[in-house]
Formats: structure tokens, C-alpha cells, sequence
């Protein structure tokens, strides 16, 4: 009798995750390709396809977690329980997706930070200078 | 820079250990490995104090700057595209000196750390086992 809340709750469920999800992803693809931009040292076929693997990536894992997550395991039986039942199911979702926004912004920094690294300076200043001779 | 000339002690079985590993790792800037003492050192290199290289590891770039002990180690680090990041944290003010002392300690006793892991005694065989 009471499974049209329950189905309801599924529903509402599943379109505020998707939603989120779909949101976080595209404001991480559009934000995140300045920095890949200029990791790859402005080679832009490179990094758009970076960009678009690391956010395929990040779809695959959320929606992954969305549907796993999504039984609930009791009937809801009133509007409130459904209401606290989506609450703590997108609380879950919500926490998800901010993980792993923050793991992208550290793949992103990292990158960027090893790519400095290939034209850095030496470590420490010489000892001293010698003659080097020209090899034969 | 393009490469770096490392001046390493042939004779110890720690220095020949890091030698082969080095070999195996990825460079940002080439490595050239020269035993120290040798003719070819004192040709390549006919300024330099050459039995100053056969105490501490030596590193001498392509433009002829000169890096010695401690100093060189970081400079082989530097040389690594894994170990880059390394070479400048022990390198910044707090762990300069750390990085001294425990390379100025593994540098002394590379003879006896080298005996006392058989990295020595495994070169000789291995020596052997090619004379064969």
C-alpha cells in the first residue's frame, strides 16, 4: 500500500543525485582545464582529452556509488520518513562527490607541480668550477 | 646543464649497488658514470684535485661546475625524474643539514656498510663467475 512513497522516495532520490553529479562534473571539466592547459605546457588537443578521460572517471565512480547506494531496505511508510530516508541518502551522495572533487583538485595540483619541476634550477649552488676537456 | 659526470668509487660495493640502480632510472639530465681516479677522469677533468674524488662522491657538470660529498648527491637526485622533488626538500635551509651529516656518515663507512650487506662480496662474485 505504502510502496508509492517508497517509489517516489527512489525517484526524487535519483534525480537530485544525478543532478549533482552532473553538475560537479561539468563545473570540474570547465574549471580544470585551465590547469591542464597549463601542465601540458599549452598543448590544448592534450589536455581537453585529459580533461574528458579524468571527468568520464569521475561519472563512472559516482553514478557507480549512486546506484549501489541507492536500496534503502525498509519500506517508507510516511511523507517524513521518506523525506529523512532521502536526507541521509544524499547527505552520502553529497559527501561522495565532494571527495572526490577534492582528489581531482589534487591529481590537478600535482600535475601542475611535477610539471614545474621538469625546467627547475639545481638544488645547490657548486663548490667550484674546473676545466673540463673536450673529449676526443 | 644537459649532463652531469659522476666521479664514483669503483672499489666499493655500495657506490657499484647505487651505480646499477641509477642506470635503471628515469633522467632529466643525463648521467655519465667516470671511476674516480681513473685516466679518464684525469683526462676529462685536468684541473681537478683527483684524490679529493676518491673521498667524496664527485658530480661535475657539462659546463664544468663541480659539486662535491653531500652536494653531489643532491645533484644525482636532482638528475632523477622520480627524485627531482626530493633533491629540493633536502635541500631547503631545515634539512640541509640532516641531509649533510647522514651522507657524510653513509659516505665514510660505505666500505663497511657495502661488507656488511655483501654487496661487496656479491660484486666479487659475480666478478668471478665473468672471469669463468
Amino acid at each position: 500500500m505504502n510502496t508509492g512513497i517508497t517509489t517516489y522516495t527512489y525517484l526524487v532520490y535519483l534525480a537530485i543525485s544525478i543532478a549533482l553529479t552532473i553538475w560537479v562534473a561539468r563545473t570540474l571539466h570547465k574549471n580544470g582545464r585551465v590547469f591542464l592547459v597549463d601542465v601540458f605546457h599549452g598543448n590544448e588537443p592534450l589536455a581537453d582529452s585529459v580533461n574528458h578521460l579524468l571527468v568520464v572517471g569521475f561519472y563512472l565512480i559516482n553514478f557507480g556509488y549512486v546506484s549501489l547506494a541507492l536500496k534503502l531496505g525498509y519500506t517508507v511508510a510516511t511523507t517524513q520518513e521518506g523525506i529523512e530516508a532521502l536526507s541521509v541518502k544524499v547527505g552520502m551522495v553529497l559527501l561522495v562527490l565532494g571527495g572526490m572533487h577534492f582528489f581531482n583538485l589534487f591529481i590537478f595540483s600535482r600535475m601542475r607541480r611535477r610539471a614545474s619541476l621538469v625546467n627547475g634550477p639545481p638544488p645547490v649552488p657548486p663548490d667550484g668550477f674546473t676545466q673540463v676537456a673536450q673529449e676526443a | 646543464m644537459s649532463a652531469l659526470t659522476v666521479l664514483y668509487d669503483p672499489t666499493c660495493g655500495l657506490c657499484r649497488r647505487a651505480h646499477e640502480w641509477l642506470t635503471g632510472q628515469r633522467k632529466l639530465v643525463e648521467l655519465v658514470f667516470v671511476p674516480c681516479k681513473s685516466e679518464e677522469a684525469r683526462q676529462l677533468y685536468p684541473q681537478l684535485d683527483h684524490d679529493l674524488t676518491a673521498k667524496d662522491l664527485t658530480v661535475i657538470s657539462d659546463e664544468g661546475a663541480v659539486y662535491i660529498g653531500p652536494k653531489a648527491w643532491l645533484m644525482v637526485l636532482w638528475a632523477l625524474a622520480q627524485y627531482r622533488e626530493w633533491a629540493y626538500r633536502l635541500s631547503t635551509p631545515e634539512l640541509l643539514p640532516t641531509t649533510r651529516r647522514v651522507v657524510s656518515l653513509i659516505s665514510q663507512n660505505r666500505y663497511q656498510i657495502g661488507r656488511a650487506t655483501r654487496l661487496s662480496r656479491r660484486w666479487q662474485n659475480s666478478g668471478q663467475t665473468m672471469a669463468r
